[in-house]
C-alpha cells in the first residue's frame, strides 16, 4: 500500500482565496419537554429556520464570498440532507450565485464530503459549500450535540490558507448512519467508533507530520479537530493539544454535520495570524487530515462575520417551536391550502428573479421594476432595460402586517413591502424576526429561503431579514 | 383618449337578490336560478323569453357563459361569462349596460354568483396559473390590512385612534345589516365583540373581515328610453367608470398604501359623467367594497366624501351612519350582508335600486335620489376598481345640459 500522504507542487499552489461561514439565527440551548424538570445548562445548538434547508444555507454562506471560481472549476455542495434524491442540489446554489453556465455543479454527500470540499474547492479552484440541517429523535443523549451550519470556501490563490500536505484514511464502519428518507441518525455505540476514528486520525496525522518534516505535533500553531464521534473529537483534541477553540465553538453549535470541520476552520481563520502552521483534522468514516500554512490575506478573505460574531448575535428559541420546525410536534394549523406548487417551465423562464433577485431598470426613465416584465411599472415603455441586482441591497419597510392564517409553522408571519435602495419594490415575506416586531421604515436585507414545498417541489425564493450592521470592521 | 357616458342612456327595471347565506343547500346553478326568478318575477311586462342576452359574472363557481344557460335551460341566447376579481358583478352589469345602450339588444340581464361554503377553507381561495413561485401568498385580510400602518402613519394617528375607527365601521355596517332580512349576519355587535375578535392579520380581527357567504343577484337593464314600458320607478345609470390597475403599486415604489389610485379615476370617470361636482353634498347614499374594515375608511376619501386624512374623524362622527349626512352601505355592506364574489357588484346596485325607488323600508335614507356602487378586487396597489352612479332621475346630460329621455 502506497502511503497516502502527498506533499502538494508549489509552483502552483492552489489554495484558499476566500472563505465564509454561516451560522443560522437561532439557538437551542434547553431541550426539556417538560420545563419544570431538571435543568441541563452547558451545550446549546445551532438551529436553522423552518425555511431553510442545505441549500439555502449554502447560497447565504457563499453569497459573501469575493473570488470567482476558475472557468474549469465546480460548484461543490457538501450535505447529508440534501432537498432532493436524484436531482442535483448544487444546480439551485449554482443559480442562486449567478455562476457562469460552464461552472459545473457536484452535489457530495455522506458525513466525510464535509473534508472532502475543502480539499476539492482548492484542488480545482472551485466553489465549495458545506451545509447541513441535523435531527435527532427528541430527547436523544447528542439532541443538542447536533447542529445546522454552512460554509463555503474559493479555491485559488492561497490568500487565506495553503495547503501543504494532506493524508487520509479510510476505514470502513457503522458510525452513523440513516436510510433515505430518514432524518435522524442511527448511531452504533460510540465507544467501538471512537477507537477506530481515534485510531486512523493518529495515524493520518503522523504521515501528514512527517510529509512535511513537522517533528512534532507542538510545531503546530492551530489545530482544528471535527468529529462526528464527540469522544472521538474529545480524545483527539486532548492527544493534539488544540487550544480548545473548536470544542468551544462546537458546545455553541453542536456537531454541524458536512458543514462542520469548514465551520471549525472557518472559526480558526478568523483568528488565525499569517505563516501559522494551521491543522485541520476531520474523523468521520476515516480521516482527512490537511495542514495549511495560513496566507497573509486571510483577513481579506473573509467573506462573512466571523464565526464568534455569528454566535453572539443568535436568538434563543423555545423547544416547542423548534419541535414544531422540524416538524416533529405536529401542530394544528389554520383551514387554508398548501400554498400552490412552483412549475418548472415559469422557474426557469424566471430564473434571474427567482434565484438571483434581478429586477430590471428601464432604459427610457431609469426606474426599476420588480419583478421584472416587458414593461415598465413607471412609464409603460416597453423598449426593456438592464437587470439589476436587488440581492444585497437594503430595504426599507413601506407597510407591513401580521399572517395568522399562515400554513408556515409559525403562529404568525410577517409580510411586508419594502422599498430597495436604488429602486425597485419587494413584496416578501419577512424572516428571522418576531413578526409583531416589523414596523413601516425598518431596514431589512434579502436573504434566500426556502418559501414552502408542494407536491414535492422545493420553492425557493427570497425574503427579507432584519438588516444588520458588521460589527467586526468590514 | 375617452371614457364617454354611453350612446344611449340606461336604466335597471328589475332586480334579484338572494339572502346571502350559508346555503348549505343550494347549488350555484340553484342561487342563480332564484336570483332570475325573483328579477324576472319584478317585472310583470316580461318573461325570460323577452331576455336578449345574459351576462354572469362569477370568480371561480362556474365557467363560460353555460354557467347560467345550463341551469335555466336557455335556448339560442348569449351567455357572457365575465371575472374581473371581487369586482365581477359589477363587470357583469357593465358589460351589460354597454351592449344594451349599443342597440344590439333591447332587454339584457346581468347575474353574478358565487358559491364559496362548498369549500372547508377559511376565507377566500382561488387557482392561479402555473407560476414561478415568487409571489407572497396572500390572505386578502393580509394584503388589505396593509392600508393601516400606511394610513396611521401618513396622517398621524395612533393605534387606539386607529381602532376605534374600524370598530366604528364594523359595528355602523352589523347595524345596517341587522335592518336586512337578506344580510348574512343580521344582528347588531358591540365594539367589544369586535375588538375581542381573533386576529387574522395585522390589527384586524375576523370581526374585521366580510362575511364568506353564498349568494346570486340579477339585473334587467333596458335603453333609459324604453324604461317606463316596464316600470314607474325605473333607476338610471348617470356614470360609470372601471379601471384595471397597472400593479405598478407592488412593482416600484411610487405607491404609498394610503389610497386606491384605481378607485380615484374610476370615481373620476363616473362623477363627470353623472355631472357629480361635490360628492360629498350630492350623494344620497354609497355602497362601498368594505372587504375589511381599513378598506372602507380609505374608500370615503378615495370617493371624495372625505378628504384626505379626515376620514378616520368622519367615521367617528358618525357622518356615514345610517341617520348619518352621507350613510354608507345601508344593507350591511360586504361586512354584514356576506360577499358571494361574483354577486357582490350587482347586490350593492340592489341596495342602490332599492334605495332609490324608497323601498328599503327601515333602513330608508330620506330623499334618496343619487347613489354610489364601488366595487373593487384585488389588493390595494394592484386592484381593479367599478364605481358607478346611479339615480332615480336620469337627470340632465352633463355633455349637453339638456334632459335626456
Amino acid at each position: 500500500m502506497a502511503d497516502s500522504s502527498e506533499v502538494l507542487d508549489h509552483t502552483t499552489p492552489p489554495g484558499i482565496a476566500a472563505y465564509a461561514a454561516y451560522l443560522p439565527a437561532y439557538v437551542l440551548d434547553d431541550n426539556r419537554l417538560d420545563p419544570d424538570g431538571p435543568a441541563r445548562p452547558g451545550r446549546s445548538r445551532s438551529v436553522a429556520a423552518y425555511d431553510e434547508d442545505p441549500v439555502t444555507m449554502a447560497v447565504e454562506a457563499a453569497r459573501g464570498l469575493d473570488r470567482e471560481p476558475a472557468a474549469d472549476g465546480h460548484l461543490f455542495l457538501a450535505t447529508t440532507l440534501a432537498p432532493y434524491d436524484a436531482k442535483t442540489s448544487a444546480t439551485v446554489v449554482h443559480e442562486a450565485l449567478g455562476l457562469a453556465p460552464g461552472i459545473g455543479s457536484i452535489d457530495l454527500r455522506g458525513h466525510r464530503a464535509g473534508a472532502t470540499v475543502v480539499d476539492l474547492a482548492c484542488r480545482t479552484r472551485s466553489v465549495g459549500a458545506a451545509a447541513d440541517v441535523r435531527t435527532t429523535r427528541s430527547g436523544a443523549p447528542d439532541e443538542l450535540a447536533q447542529g445546522d451550519a454552512a460554509v463555503a470556501f474559493v479555491g485559488g490563490d492561497p490568500r487565506a490558507a495553503a495547503p501543504l500536505v494532506r493524508a487520509t484514511r479510510t476505514v470502513e464502519m457503522l458510525e452513523r448512519w440513516r436510510l433515505p428518507g430518514e432524518v435522524h441518525d442511527r448511531i452504533w455505540d460510540e465507544r467501538f467508533t471512537a477507537e477506530l476514528l481515534v485510531g486512523a486520525a493518529t495515524e493520518a496525522v503522523a504521515e501528514a507530520l512527517t510529509a512535511a518534516q513537522v517533528d512534532a505535533v507542538d510545531a503546530v500553531d492551530v489545530v482544528v479537530v471535527s468529529s462526528s464521534n464527540a469522544r472521538a473529537a474529545t480524545a483527539l483534541r486532548k492527544r493534539l493539544g488544540g487550544d480548545g477553540a473548536d470544542a468551544t465553538v462546537e458546545a455553541q453549535t453542536g456537531f454541524t454535520g458536512a458543514a462542520h470541520p469548514g465551520l471549525l476552520l472557518a472559526d480558526a481563520l478568523d483568528r488565525a495570524e499569517p505563516g501559522q502552521l494551521l491543522l485541520l483534522v476531520s474523523a468521520t468514516d476515516g480521516a482527512d487530515v490537511t495542514l495549511f500554512r495560513v496566507g497573509d490575506g486571510v483577513r481579506e478573505a473573509r467573506g462573512a462575520a466571523t464565526v464568534a460574531d455569528q454566535l453572539a448575535r443568535r436568538q434563543r428559541i423555545g423547544y416547542g417551536r423548534f419541535l414544531r420546525w422540524r416538524g416533529l410536534l405536529d401542530v394544528q394549523g389554520p383551514a387554508r391550502p398548501a400554498s400552490a406548487a412552483p412549475a418548472a417551465p415559469p422557474m426557469h423562464r424566471r430564473r434571474s428573479w427567482k434565484y438571483r433577485l434581478e429586477g430590471v431598470r428601464c432604459d427610457a426613465c431609469g426606474s426599476v421594476t420588480t419583478p421584472p416584465g416587458p414593461a415598465c411599472a413607471s412609464c409603460g415603455s416597453l423598449d426593456g432595460g438592464k437587470p439589476v441586482s436587488l440581492r444585497d441591497r437594503e430595504a426599507r419597510v413601506v407597510s407591513v402586517t401580521q399572517d395568522r392564517l399562515t400554513t408556515m409553522p409559525e403562529a404568525e408571519v410577517a409580510l411586508v413591502v419594502a422599498d430597495v435602495d436604488g429602486g425597485g419594490r419587494l413584496t416578501a415575506y419577512a424572516t428571522d424576526v418576531v413578526a409583531a416586531d416589523v414596523a413601516v421604515g425598518h431596514r431589512m436585507r434579502p436573504t434566500f429561503r426556502r418559501l414552502w414545498t408542494t407536491d414535492a417541489i422545493h420553492n425557493y425564493f427570497w425574503k427579507l431579514r432584519p438588516w444588520e450592521e458588521d460589527t467586526d470592521g468590514e | 383618449m375617452a371614457s364617454r357616458r354611453m350612446a344611449h342612456d340606461v336604466a335597471i327595471v328589475g332586480m334579484g337578490c338572494t339572502p346571502f347565506r350559508d346555503h348549505w343547500n343550494s347549488s350555484a346553478d340553484d342561487l342563480l336560478v332564484q336570483a332570475v326568478r325573483e328579477c324576472v318575477g319584478a317585472v310583470p311586462e316580461l318573461d325570460l323569453a323577452d331576455v336578449d342576452a345574459f351576462w354572469v359574472g362569477t370568480q371561480g363557481s362556474g365557467m363560460s357563459g353555460q354557467t347560467l344557460s345550463r341551469p335555466l335551460r336557455l335556448v339560442g341566447k348569449p351567455v357572457t361569462r365575465v371575472e374581473n376579481y371581487c369586482a365581477t358583478g359589477s363587470e357583469a352589469f357593465r358589460n351589460a349596460a354597454y351592449a344594451v345602450s349599443s342597440g344590439a339588444y333591447d332587454v339584457v340581464m346581468a347575474t353574478g354568483v358565487e358559491k364559496l361554503k362548498d369549500s372547508s377553507f377559511s376565507g377566500l381561495t382561488a387557482v392561479f396559473p402555473p407560476a414561478d413561485g415568487t409571489d407572497v401568498d396572500w390572505t386578502a385580510p393580509a394584503s388589505f390590512s396593509l392600508l393601516a400602518p400606511a394610513y396611521q402613519r401618513a396622517h398621524g394617528i395612533d393605534d387606539r385612534e386607529l381602532r376605534a375607527t374600524l370598530t366604528a365601521i364594523a359595528v355602523k355596517n352589523h347595524a345596517n345589516g341587522a335592518l336586512n332580512e337578506r344580510a348574512q349576519f343580521r344582528s347588531a355587535v358591540t365594539a367589544e365583540a369586535v375588538e375581542k375578535s381573533p386576529r387574522i392579520a395585522g390589527p384586524l380581527g375576523v370581526m374585521d373581515c366580510s362575511g364568506v357567504s353564498d349568494g346570486a343577484a340579477a339585473a334587467i337593464i333596458v335603453r333609459a328610453e324604453d324604461a317606463y314600458r316596464y316600470t314607474d320607478k325605473p333607476v338610471f345609470l348617470r356614470g360609470m367608470g372601471f379601471v384595471s390597475g397597472s400593479g405598478a403599486g407592488l412593482a416600484n415604489d411610487e405607491y404609498d398604501f394610503t389610497t386606491f389610485p384605481e378607485v380615484v379615476e374610476a370615481a373620476r370617470v363616473a362623477y363627470e359623467q353623472a355631472g357629480v361636482v361635490d360628492p360629498a353634498s350630492e350623494i344620497s347614499l354609497a355602497e362601498v367594497h368594505d372587504c375589511f374594515t381599513p378598506t372602507e375608511l380609505v374608500l370615503m376619501e378615495d370617493l371624495g366624501f372625505s378628504s384626505r386624512g379626515q376620514g378616520w374623524k368622519d367615521v367617528l362622527d358618525g357622518r356615514y351612519a345610517l341617520d348619518g349626512a352621507l350613510p354608507v352601505n345601508t344593507d350591511g355592506g360586504l361586512k354584514s350582508f356576506g360577499h358571494p364574489i361574483g354577486a357582490t357588484g350587482l347586490r350593492m346596485m340592489f341596495e342602490c335600486y332599492t334605495q332609490l325607488r324608497g323601498e328599503a323600508g327601515e333602513r330608508q335614507v330620506a330623499d334618496a335620489t343619487l347613489a354610489v356602487a364601488q366595487n373593487l378586487g384585488g389588493q390595494p396597489g394592484s386592484c381593479v376598481a367599478f364605481v358607478a352612479v346611479l339615480g332615480n332621475e336620469l337627470g340632465p346630460d352633463p355633455r349637453t345640459g339638456r334632459g335626456a329621455a
